[in-house]
């Protein structure tokens, strides 16, 4: 007995021990990165370090005078904003459609919906059509390609499946129609579903940075914040002292700019975070209530 | 279809369908037509793949070309063979790799026995994966590049390495790279599917063995373990059939000329020469081996799925 206790103990410590090795490989990446970006550039020697060297913000204060990057929070919020609530909008309507069994051709829509999950036309046709449309070199192209989630629509779809009918029929008796009912009745009552929906959405458009590669990189105005970041990365190897002339910064180093972009990037996530995760955890329960 | 049509004896009949359900009509049609021009007429441009298409015609106006673009993927060079070697072996090496630590990682937090040290394992480790892939490279490179990272100038300094290891650039590290990225990556997120499973084994199992006697090791062996494997098996067999997609968004800031002979997928490879060199009708051949392979890929694990777990993924 003695000797599975002390089994017990030695698994225990082990364990403690990993679990402190995971979380530090996990999250100190991204404590480096913000050390580096509140350090003064002067100070900061190679190698890695634990707390910040002479906290000083004159990182943050010349890269938030800069115009371009306040140029790419402009974009970068209107995109996640407009490009969430659009989608919203359009899936969320689409999925109350579908989900009533008498509409017609209903059955042929939710194959319609469904096949496109699991192939498509590929890269270069998907860009000659957007070249086409017009769309390149356009902030539309944020919104527009991106306002139909079929994943979403069968997340929203479970969940106004799990509204009691007899609502929408007392409501249909007083002479609503549906599209009444959608916005009086469905969207308030499907308030988590929007909300966990909604969050993802705006992850990823936030996220977002292979369309402005491809559509739009002609179009310094139209950057969002994590194209001006990748784009000054990719420069770094080549020529960090063009790049720095680009974005008008000379005085701080490379590396710091770097490290403040990303960290500046990275914050609205990390604000929303504690939310998204417990969204997310609840969000793959839907997922397999499903299945 | 066919049963509606059947339903519906006349004309008349539709019409006055369509007029009752107006509103719901109104409500689908932005996302039936969004779909349609996005995800369907795409499609169509497949054609392209088989005539020579310059960009300002229409399709339709190059000379038919017949199967010429799908000869010179893999005919003319050792690209097929190395785009194919590449992408197989980053997404196999990724999904057992990432699969597999995050089972062993979930049944190590499991026996973590403070409720709130656990909560916090998991909200760190799920950080990562829902940063985009320029902010990873950008963390990744801090740490790693040659001349500024800070390992590798701890390493050196530290006299375990006699110079800085080229990680991000060399073609030697490729693979590891992108398989140690993708695990750290995705870790959380796996181990909170893997965690999902593992409350769903009911707590009186446990009871009855320490009545029994059994210590920790047995219950994982012998009652968790068990319980995790159909999950496991799903989320393998479901992931095996995305094998071959690689996200552009992840290729496209770890790709580089100096190593991209071990590090190009297929979707930087259609991209590159689409994209960048603008040869379309090459391309689009490419990205239409990779979705037609794709498919049947898709299919037959499908097909195995349904055998093993009767459960099917479509």
């Amino acid at each position: 007995m003695r000797k599975v206790q002390a089994f017990e103990l030695l698994f225990d410590i082990f364990n403690a021990v990993l679990m402190i090795a995971v979380v530090l490989v996990m999250a100190y990446p991204f404590l480096y990165v913000f050390l580096y970006s509140i350090s003064d550039p002067s100070r900061l020697k190679a190698g890695l370090m634990f707390w910040p060297q002479k906290v000083t913000l004159n990182s943050y204060k010349v890269i938030l005078a800069n115009p371009v990057i306040i140029n790419g929070v402009y974009i970068s919020v209107a995109r996640s904003v407009i490009g969430t609530i659009t989608m919203l909008m359009v899936t969320g309507a689409a999925a109350y459609a579908i989900s009533k069994k008498h509409l017609i051709g209903v059955r042929f829509l939710r194959v319609f919906f469904l096949l496109t999950m699991y192939f498509s036309g590929g890269i270069i046709p998907a860009y000659l059509l957007i070249k086409s449309l017009g769309l390149t070199n356009n902030f539309l192209v944020y919104i527009i390609p991106g306002m139909v989630s079929v994943f979403n629509m069968i997340l929203i779809r479970t969940y106004v499946e799990s509204i009691p009918a007899s609502l929408e029929e007392s409501a249909l008796m007083v002479g609503a129609n549906e599209l009444q009912i959608f916005v009086y009745l469905i969207i308030p009552m499907s308030t988590p579903v929007f909300a966990a929906v909604g969050l993802f959405s705006f992850v990823n458009q936030w996220n977002s940075f292979v369309d402005v590669q491809i559509y739009n990189f002609m179009k310094p105005d139209l950057y969002p914040l994590q194209y001006i970041l990748y784009n000054y990365l990719m420069s770094q190897s080549q020529s960090v002292e063009q790049a720095k002339r680009s974005m008008n910064v000379t005085a701080i180093s490379p590396q710091s700019l770097k490290t403040t972009i990303t960290i500046i990037t990275i914050l609205p996530i990390f604000f929303i975070y504690p939310v998204l995760q417990k969204y997310f955890v609840s969000g793959l329960m839907v997922g397999s209530i499903k299945e | 279809m066919a049963k509606v049509g059947a339903a519906v004896k006349s004309r008349n009949d539709v019409f006055k369908i369509i007029s009752n359900q107006k509103y719901l009509i109104v409500l689908v049609l932005p996302a039936f037509i969004l779909t349609l021009v996005f995800s369907y007429i795409p499609l169509a441009g497949w054609f392209i793949a088989f005539s020579d298409y310059q960009l300002g015609f229409s399709f339709f106006s190059g000379g038919w070309t017949g199967l010429k673009q799908f000869r010179l993927f893999f005919g003319e060079t050792d690209d097929a063979f190395n785009i194919i070697r590449n992408t197989l072996a980053m997404n196999v090496m990724s999904l057992v790799g990432g699969l597999g630590i995050a089972f062993i990682f979930s049944l190590l937090i499991k026996e973590v026995s403070s409720g709130r040290a656990k909560k916090v394992i998991q909200i760190i480790t799920f950080f990562p994966y829902f940063m985009s892939w320029v902010i990873l490279y950008s963390v990744i490179y801090s740490l790693f590049s040659t001349s500024t990272g800070a390992i590798n100038n701890f390493l050196v300094d530290a006299g375990v390495l006699k110079e800085s290891l080229n990680i991000l650039g060399d073609k030697k590290y490729s693979w590891t790279l992108i398989v140690l990225v993708n695990i750290w990556n995705t870790l959380g997120y796996n181990s909170v599917i893997f965690l999902a499973s593992i409350s769903n084994v009911p707590t009186d199992l446990y009871e009855a063995a320490s009545i029994d006697g059994a210590g920790r090791l047995q219950k994982a062996i012998y009652i968790t373990i068990p319980y995790m494997l159909p999950t496991l098996l799903v989320l393998f067999i479901m992931n095996s059939g995305w094998i071959l997609n690689s996200g552009l968004d992840q290729y496209l800031v770890f790709t580089n000329p100096t190593n991209r002979p071990t590090m190009e997928v297929f979707d930087m490879y259609i991209y590159r020469y689409g994209i960048k060199l603008m040869n379309y009708s090459y391309a689009t051949a490419v990205g239409i081996i990779k979705s037609v392979v794709s498919i049947a890929i898709l299919y037959g694990v499908n097909l195995l799925s349904k055998r093993l777990s009767s459960r099917s993924i479509i």
